[in-house]
């Protein structure tokens, strides 16, 4: 899934005008981006309350420091996930982690996997909260890829901008990150079929 | 299944699979939408920013003249002090033309000369051919003298 490239003119006229000061225009733009940016957060940090402050903070950010965007280096859109992305990240690692763990096939330990925030958690879908499991016990850089290039509006290009990668890192380390999900996807199936089969 | 993570890329049915899977995921996350009350909080922010932004840039341009008078004196600063302390010789300028006592061509070639403040008997007045009242000839007179490079008076003028 990738975002149209468009006409960024409207937009940069937007935010000319935001930056002179109407609050119009800034309106415009937050309700333009805000569900992606909050999807986006919330794919990172699982719950509803994290990504909404992220969803904050990366407004606050476009507020406070809009002069730092550029626009020959992509669009509004992908420069805020940008923004998300680095908050939501830089909360993930306020939470101290084993080196260990961060290798490439680690599985998370089962604490650090968000099975009990019922309240707050990005799927009621079953099928879904099983994928986001999966992709929650994925190393960062695999995560990373799958949740710009799979699950948001982003290009491979824009991904890799936003990682500091080439394109074609982009690509290959997609392809091992979508075998990595497809097993931990099994991994999470056969435990289940294996259950099923014992109560036959 | 093998215990050991694979890179090999996924074969078409676990690729399809896979799809389904996170198109379950992408759903999921294409219902849910930023919290309601963000914008307010947010706009709030904004209009803070805005009137700040716009503060600084009334007070840019007497920021910018506070700058320019504070150069300006600091640079005129130093031209005062000397001003009060170092008069011209005379301690007027309006005295008068000097007079010449050597030929004016002499004078005006002569490079590097000096202006001296002198004191002396009005007597000496006489020997470059000015008039001397006798009952006044040992007043002392004040005036500023000429001089050469290499020391030799040029011209004199009289102050008051």
């Amino acid at each position: 899934m990738t975002m149209a490239p468009g006409d960024p003119q409207p937009e940069l006229a937007l935010l000319a005008r935001m930056r002179r000061g109407e609050e119009g225009a800034f309106v415009a733009i937050y309700r333009r981006h805000r569900d992606a940016v909050y999807r986006l957060a919330l794919l990172y940090a699982g719950s509803a309350g994290t990504a909404a402050d992220v969803t904050q903070d990366t407004f606050v950010h476009l507020i406070t420091r809009a002069a730092q965007y550029d626009p020959a280096r992509g669009t509004l859109g992908a420069w805020l996930c940008g923004v998300a992305r680095n908050l939501a990240r830089r909360g993930e690692r306020e939470t101290p982690v084993d080196p260990a763990s961060l290798a490439d096939d680690a599985a998370l330990p089962e604490d650090r996997v968000d099975r009990d925030t019922p309240l707050e958690c990005l799927l009621r879908d079953e099928a879904a909260e099983e994928v986001r499991r999966a992709l929650a016990a994925l190393a960062p850089h695999y995560r990373d890829v799958l949740i710009l290039c799979e699950l948001s509006e982003l290009s491979y290009a824009e991904a890799a901008q936003l990682c500091g990668i080439d394109i074609g890192t982009v690509r290959s380390r997609l392809s091992r990150a979508r075998s990595r999900l497809a097993q931990h996807l099994e991994r999470y199936a056969a435990p289940q079929g294996a259950r099923e089969s014992a109560h036959e | 299944m093998n215990d050991h993570p694979s890179d090999a890329p996924l074969d078409p049915a676990r690729s399809t699979l896979l799809d389904l899977r996170l198109d379950a995921l992408r759903r999921a996350a294409a219902a849910e939408s930023a919290p309601a009350g963000l914008e307010a909080a947010l706009a709030a922010r904004f209009r803070t920013h805005a009137r700040s932004r716009r503060w600084h840039r009334a007070l840019a341009p007497l920021a910018v003249a506070a700058a320019v008078a504070l150069v300006a004196w600091i640079l005129r600063a130093p031209d005062e002090p000397h001003a009060a302390t170092s008069p011209p010789a005379s301690g007027k300028t309006d005295d008068g033309p000097f007079l010449a006592l050597r030929p004016l061509d002499v004078v005006a070639l002569e490079p590097g000369v000096t202006v001296v403040s002198a004191q002396f008997p009005r007597a000496l007045l006489a020997e470059w051919g000015l008039p001397v009242a006798p009952d006044r000839a040992a007043e002392p007179v004040h005036a500023e003298m000429l001089y050469s490079a290499a020391g030799e008076p040029l011209a004199v003028r009289l102050v008051r």
